[in-house]
């Protein structure tokens, strides 16, 4: 499962929909929103593109690490310290293949896809620099 | 001869120049008559896309018709009529 979304998920759910029978090794990446004095943040997304470049990446960590299953969700709209922000489930035959693909994944997201944070505290609010 | 085309602005950008606007863009249009339309338009958020010397700055995304447009030249890139232009500043998910 491939998707941008403003609902909240359950982890634990899509790990397990990860097992099949030439899966070894499930690995997985919760990006949280952290208490770095802020009271909420918003995610905007272009969402129709960032889509289609989470399919793309997807797609490109399959081919590069010879993975068998590869499940992105990334939320937009308003969210809470502790909320799911960015959800990562990779299977793979053998874990070495699932870290390497959960970390491109990870890293090609927060270099390629159009998606933006703005933070609120209580001074005001920041956009989060990009550049990663 | 004027011409309309759409352009879209994420982020930092859709606050200063709103999410959605039609530009009037003299054919044969590129990038760079654009981005320079819409920097007359929204004087005051001009500097975040050119700089200096009106040219557009490297860390300004641009899509067009949701393809990225990259490297040296993207500004002589051609733009027609009734196309999606999408502006944005680096990104920040994950």
């Amino acid at each position: 499962m491939i998707k941008v979304t403003r609902d909240d998920f359950d982890p634990g759910e899509i790990i397990e929909g990860a097992r099949q029978r030439n899966v070894g090794a499930v690995v997985s990446f919760l990006g949280i929103v952290r208490d770095d004095g802020i009271e909420r943040m918003d995610v905007e997304a272009f969402e129709e593109v960032a889509e289609q470049d989470l399919q793309a990446i997807a797609r490109e960590a399959e081919a590069k690490f010879g993975v068998v299953h590869v499940d992105i969700i990334h939320r937009v709209g308003h969210l809470s310290v502790g909320d799911s922000i960015v959800l990562i489930v990779v299977g793979a035959s053998h874990r070495k293949a699932g870290f390497l693909a959960c970390e491109y994944i990870i890293d090609r997201i927060k270099e390629h896809v159009p998606v933006w944070k703005k933070e609120y505290t209580r001074e005001g609010a920041r956009w989060v620099e990009g550049g990663h | 001869m004027v011409d309309t085309v759409h352009v879209r602005a994420f982020a930092r950008f859709r606050e200063l120049f709103g999410d959605a606007l039609e530009v009037r863009v003299k054919v044969p249009a590129t990038v760079r008559s654009v981005v320079q339309e819409i920097a007359r338009m929204n004087p005051d958020g001009a500097h975040e896309i050119l700089d200096g010397e009106g040219n557009l700055r490297k860390s300004v995304i641009v899509l067009v018709n949701r393809e990225r447009i990259p490297g040296n030249g993207r500004e002589d890139y051609p733009v027609h009529p009734g196309d999606e232009i999408a502006l944005y500043p680096p990104v920040a998910g994950g």
